[in-house]
């Protein structure tokens, strides 16, 4: 008897979604000179007379999603309200657990391991995405899946975006649809550029010129601020100034020191440590360790380095544009005497734009939900409504929707913000009013040098050799994490060392692997 | 009633047996249970196979640490470090365990013990902020010191060699409160009528403390030690992780197996490589502890653990 029934939900849900399916197409289709949010409410309007009738039959489910952040002041309220929407919409409710930034490396993985009772996880390639994946932790999505129970998903995904998610040829993860750069910008303080009448920064020299001036003109101020033993194994400004200076790309800066130029087509990986630029940018190092640009314990340093620029102790740090873009917004809405600016200081190289996997949603392995969990994931990401609310809050408390694309912090902008809700960005995204416009010219400059090679989505699978892989990680930290910061007084020896040291912990062994696994991918994906 | 079987002896004891109960139930979750995760040592762990399921790789896990060539520094530094960590703490503990029970003065004394017990309450993280603001080179308070005094600065976390007196110092400074208290209990225990007696004899306070204080305090220092033994192999994750952290440069005299092994595999997540560090150390901890344990027995069988 069950299981008739379950069987007779099933098709019947089944056809209906598919129904969604078609018509979500043929809006799309007759539609085609429509802008893509209109598109979106259209087919959102289907959605919701009709999957409903679809999932009457069947039994509520209660789903549970993994997030990484802390747990927002208003979340109950916000998903509360989105529990109702669900409810009507899919015959759901979710109900998240956080897990805090502080220790989240830590919990995550353990999450898995112990196979807890969830169904949904945030994760990215900076999340454990391909580390999960290839350790089983996530069930794998097939086109079928997607087609049907995401319908919206799959019509506003770019294909390719799909293609970048994949593992091993396949798919563990709904990425989010957005375009983003990663390349690391400058952030620094204008006023102080002015007050000592220094040249516009747009490359190493004019910014290390203006970083020197400070340290040395600016009691009180470090010039520099970075958080050198977070884990992170480089400098913080080698993104800037060893990737992208010389458009290189690290094949996982997270593990190794390994990585491959751009315009190289044979894909040649090689040690980023043993090559004269590198040697030449250690010296730009300790020209501006010596001169005091940043504090002598870079290394121990614990505290948080945008605080730090905010209550004006530190001049400059380096990031990623959304974040630096959003502390200047924060500097002008908090303490407008203070003048920041962006800089850019490799304008005229390569910039790589960030593959989808850099957000995204993932069904856990023995989640016994995978299809409402597919179509909860679609909904967060293109249902406006739902879009709207679990991004921004409950609207004129949280965030004020300034007309379709755009919106104003609310008074309570505070309650609901600062977890991994970008697992489901997307077109119908609004843009902070307040984000500052230099950022976008910046953005916008770069699109046309948005650079797309064949081993972006290479993933390495680091199974043959991890023993090595742990070990050269530890020498990074131990001896290439000092020389960089400009601790150890001799240059030459200390790269000799490091290079030994690498040698000594397996360093050629893993570039071998490595690079068998990209000809086979460079063979695979020509 | 001749025959002692079983069930009359369970009877016998039962209010001892019951009280016994929770303590062995603790054990039983808490350590023997676990103690078949051994097992991931020797397996390649996927998450689809389990603790049970998954595949063996024979010695594979314990390849990482052997062939990093940094074995060795860090059993070493975790033995050394742990060695002196028991010598210097039990020492001052008991010192001021003593000086606690002389002192004069109930309200002196409640106080004293509460100061030193306070630092037993702050968190490793804590304690870590408080050194780095101690200790930092720009701006630490004792630089600020040492160049108000026309004195050079000195860069305490660039230089290995102060490390291992800073981290001597503050395990003691931490641990002091709570294992005086100890002590004080033991010595509270003492009979008093020696101390009537030695003092009718004519002993002064210092013959005091040595010919009765101390010896009767040996017990309970050997069975502590022995017990701290069984730990040398195990590096106080909490503390050298937050007083040290990632900084590179003091790894040569700071780093122990834990923190050693959490930096190797934060980012790669082999449960398998954790657990066969873990094994070591049992391994080690447990060799240490027969070791000692015999030792003692040798010397005196009374004061023996087992």
């Amino acid at each position: 008897m069950i299981n008739k029934k379950k069987k007779l939900t099933f098709s019947l849900a089944f056809v209906l979604m598919l129904s969604t399916l078609l018509s979500a197409c043929g809006g799309g289709n007759n539609n085609a000179n429509n802008t893509a949010a209109e598109t979106n409410t259209k087919t959102e309007n289907v959605a919701a007379t009709e999957v409903p009738g679809a999932v009457d039959t069947s039994k509520e489910v209660k789903l549970k999603m993994l997030m990484i952040g802390g747990q927002p002041a208003d979340y109950d309220k916000v998903f509360a309200e989105l529990n109702t929407k669900l409810k009507a919409k899919i015959n759901a409710t979710v109900e998240v657990e956080f897990l805090d930034w502080s220790d989240y490396s830590q919990k995550y993985p353990l999450k898995f391991a112990a196979n807890e009772d969830f169904d949904i996880a945030y994760t990215a390639n900076w999340a454990f995405y391909n580390d999960q994946a290839l350790k089983g932790g996530f069930m794998e999505l097939t086109d079928d899946m997607l087609s049907k129970y995401m319908p919206l998903t799959w019509e506003a995904m770019p294909k390719v975006s799909w293609e970048q998610a994949k593992v091993d040829g396949k798919l563990f993860m709904v990425p989010n649809n957005n375009v983003e750069v990663t390349d690391k910008v400058i952030l620094y303080r204008e006023d102080l550029r002015k007050k000592y009448n220094l040249p516009e920064i747009t490359n190493l020299e004019s910014y290390g010129n203006y970083l020197k001036t400070v340290a040395k003109s600016e009691k009180g101020i470090t010039a520099y601020g970075a958080k050198a033993a977070d884990g992170w194994k480089w400098h913080e400004l080698d993104q800037a100034t060893l990737e992208q200076n010389n458009n290189w790309n690290l094949v996982d800066a997270n593990l190794l020191p390994l990585a491959y130029d751009l315009d190289d087509t044979t894909g040649k990986i090689f040690n980023i440590y043993d090559t004269p630029e590198f040697k030449q940018l250690l010296t730009y190092y300790k020209d501006l360790a010596d001169n005091g640009v940043w504090s002598k314990n870079v290394v121990s340093n614990k505290n948080d380095v945008w605080q730090d620029i905010k209550a004006g102790k530190v001049s400059s740090y380096a990031q990623n544009l959304g974040t630096v873009a959003a502390n200047l917004a924060e500097m002008r809405r908090d303490k407008p005497e203070i003048e920041l600016a962006i800089a850019d200081i490799t304008p005229d190289k390569k910039k790589i734009a960030a593959i989808s996997t850099q957000n995204g949603m993932a069904i856990h392995a023995t989640s016994k939900n995978a299809e409402r969990s597919l179509m909860l994931i679609d909904l967060l990401q293109n249902d406006k409504e739902i879009h709207d609310l679990t991004m921004y809050g409950i609207s004129g408390t949280n965030y004020v929707p300034q007309g379709d694309d755009k919106y104003t912090a609310g008074p309570n902008a505070a309650g609901y913000t600062g977890f991994s809700n970008w697992g489901w960005n997307s077109p119908l995204n609004r843009q902070d009013a307040s984000y500052p416009v230099e950022a976008d010219d910046m953005f916008n400059s770069w699109q046309s040098s948005i650079y797309h090679f064949p081993l972006e989505t290479f993933v390495f699978n680091d199974t043959n050799v991890k023993n090595e892989v742990a070990n050269i990680g530890n020498v990074m930290l131990r001896y290439a994490i000092p020389l960089e910061y400009g601790l150890i007084p001799d240059v030459d020896k200390g790269q000799a060392d490091l290079i030994k040291q690498l040698k000594a912990a397996g360093i050629e062994k893993v570039q071998t692997e490595l690079q068998t696994q990209v000809d086979a991918f460079l063979t695979t994906h020509k | 009633m001749n025959r002692h079987g079983f069930w009359s002896d369970v009877k016998k004891y039962k209010t001892l047996l019951l009280m016994l109960t929770p303590a062995v139930i603790f054990f039983l979750v808490f350590a023997y249970l676990p103690m078949a995760g051994i097992i991931l040592a020797f397996k390649q762990y996927s998450y689809t196979g389990g603790v049970f399921g998954s595949p063996w790789n024979g010695l594979d896990n314990f390849r990482f640490f052997f062939n990093s060539g940094d074995a060795w520094r860090v059993t070493r530094n975790t033995a050394l470090y742990n060695i002196a960590f028991i010598v210097v703490n039990n020492v001052l503990q008991i010192f001021a365990a003593i000086l606690l029970f002389e002192a004069v003065g109930k309200w002196f004394r409640k106080l004293a013990q509460t100061a030193i017990f306070l630092p037993y309450f702050i968190s490793w993280v804590v304690v870590g902020a408080i050194a780095y603001n101690l200790f930092n080179y720009d701006v630490g308070t004792l630089n600020v010191l040492l160049k108000g005094l026309g004195m050079t600065p000195i860069d305490v976390y660039n230089t290995p060699s102060y490390w291992p007196f800073i981290l001597v110092v503050v395990s003691a400074w931490k641990a002091l409160g709570y294992g005086s208290i100890m002590y004080l209990a033991a010595i509270t225990g003492i009979d008093t009528e020696m101390y009537e007696a030695a003092e009718i004899d004519g002993a002064n306070i210092f013959q005091r403390i040595m010919k009765i204080t101390v010896p009767n305090l040996m017990p309970t220092v050997i069975i502590l030690v022995l017990l701290a033994i069984g730990n040398i192999f195990r590096g106080d994750f909490g503390m050298f992780y937050n007083m040290v952290g990632n900084n590179g440069l003091l790894f040569s005299s700071t780093d122990v197996i834990d923190t050693f092994v959490f930096r190797s595999l934060t980012t790669s997540n082999e449960i398998g490589m954790s657990a066969a560090a873990g094994f070591y150390q049992s391994l080690l901890g447990f060799g240490t502890i027969i070791f000692a344990n015999y030792a003692v027995r040798k010397y005196d069988k009374d004061r023996a653990l087992f």
